[in-house]
C-alpha cells in the first residue's frame, strides 16, 4: 500500500483519477474542500475526519459493484471491532450509528471498452467534535459517540486491508 | 431491384438500387455501400464497402444498468480519444463512460436522470 498524505485537498476522489494508474496507492488528505457524495450530494468534511480514496486493480464492473457493497460491511465491521459499539448500513452504501449517518463511500469508475480505471473513495466521520446545525440531528461521529479520540491512520489501514482481502475473495 | 431470401430459416428482403458511381445493397435497416469500378460495368469493389468493421465503433452502450447523470457531448460534436461522453450512476458507483477512439457523435439516444438498461445504446458515433 502506498499512502500518500494531504493536509487539505479538493476530494480525494478527484486527485486519485489524476494521478497514475497504480493500484493499492491510497489518498488520504485531512480535509476535503469539495468532498462529495454521489451525484451532487456533498460530504461535509472538515479537519479531524477521516477521507481516502484507493485506487482499486483492474476488476470487472460486476466485481466493482459487490466490492463497493462489501465495502460498507467492511467499515462496519471495523467500527464495530474497534469501539464496541453496533452500526448500522444502509445499503448499499452508508453507514449509520444511533440513527445518525457516519460514513460512506463511493466508487467511481472511468470505463471504456472495459474498466480503465477505478477508485473507492471512503469518508468517515472520526474525530468531527460538531456538527453544523443542519448536520447535527442527523450526522455524528465516532469521537461523539465513544469519547475518545480515533488513531485514523489505524482505521485507514485497517480498512484498506480488508476491502484487498474482500477483493481478493470475490475475484478469485 | 427488390428481392426476398431465406437466410437459416427467416425472411428478408433485400433491396438493390443503383447510383452514380455505386450499388446500395439495403438488407432490413442496414445499409451497405458499394464502390463501382470504372473498367467494367456491373463491377463491384468489395474492398472498398463501408460496411463496419468493428460495431462498437458506431455506437457507445451502457456497460452496466443505472441512470444517466450527465451527458458531456453534443450531437455533431468531434470527440478525442479518452474523452467524457456521459457519467452513469448505478447502485452507488459513478461511472464514467469514455471513448476508446476518436470520431464524431451521430445522435444522442439518452437523456440526463433517464434509466437504462446493460447494453442500451446511449450514443450513436459517424
Amino acid at each position: 500500500m502506498l499512502l500518500k498524505k494531504y493536509k487539505s485537498v479538493s476530494s480525494t476522489n478527484i486527485i486519485a483519477k489524476k494521478m497514475d494508474y497504480e493500484p493499492w496507492t491510497v489518498i488520504w488528505s485531512e480535509e476535503q474542500t469539495l468532498g462529495h457524495g454521489q451525484k451532487t450530494n456533498s460530504w461535509f468534511s472538515p479537519k479531524g475526519g477521516l477521507y481516502f480514496s484507493v485506487i482499486l486493480p483492474k476488476s470487472t464492473i460486476e466485481d466493482l459493484q459487490t466490492l463497493t457493497i462489501l465495502a460498507s460491511f467492511i467499515v462496519a465491521k471495523i467500527i464495530k471491532e474497534n469501539f464496541k459499539i453496533e452500526p448500522f448500513i444502509k445499503l448499499p452504501n452508508d453507514i449509520f450509528i444511533n440513527q445518525k449517518k457516519i460514513g460512506g463511500i463511493l466508487t467511481e469508475n472511468i470505463i471504456g471498452e472495459d474498466v480503465k480505471f477505478s477508485i473507492m473513495g471512503i469518508g468517515l466521520d472520526t474525530n468531527i467534535e460538531k456538527f453544523p446545525k443542519e448536520l447535527e440531528n442527523i450526522a455524528t461521529s465516532l469521537k461523539i459517540e465513544v469519547g475518545k479520540k480515533i488513531d485514523n491512520e489505524k482505521i485507514l489501514k485497517q480498512i484498506v486491508q480488508g476491502i484487498k482481502n474482500q477483493l481478493k475473495i470475490i475475484s478469485e | 431491384m427488390k428481392l426476398n431470401i431465406n437466410i437459416k430459416g427467416k425472411k428478408r428482403i433485400i433491396e438493390i438500387k443503383e447510383e452514380i458511381g455505386k450499388v446500395i445493397i439495403k438488407i432490413g435497416k442496414k445499409e451497405f455501400s458499394f464502390k463501382k469500378l470504372n473498367n467494367k460495368k456491373g463491377d463491384i469493389s468489395v474492398a472498398q464497402t463501408n460496411i463496419p468493421k468493428k460495431a462498437s465503433k458506431k455506437e457507445i452502450k451502457a456497460p452496466i444498468a443505472g441512470t444517466i447523470t450527465k451527458i458531456f457531448i453534443k450531437e455533431k460534436q468531434t470527440f478525442k480519444k479518452n474523452q467524457k461522453i456521459v457519467s452513469l450512476s448505478a447502485m452507488k458507483m459513478e461511472n464514467e463512460i469514455i471513448s476508446d477512439f476518436q470520431g464524431t457523435i451521430k445522435e444522442i439516444l439518452v437523456k440526463e436522470d433517464q434509466k437504462v438498461q446493460e447494453g442500451d445504446i446511449l450514443v450513436t458515433l459517424e
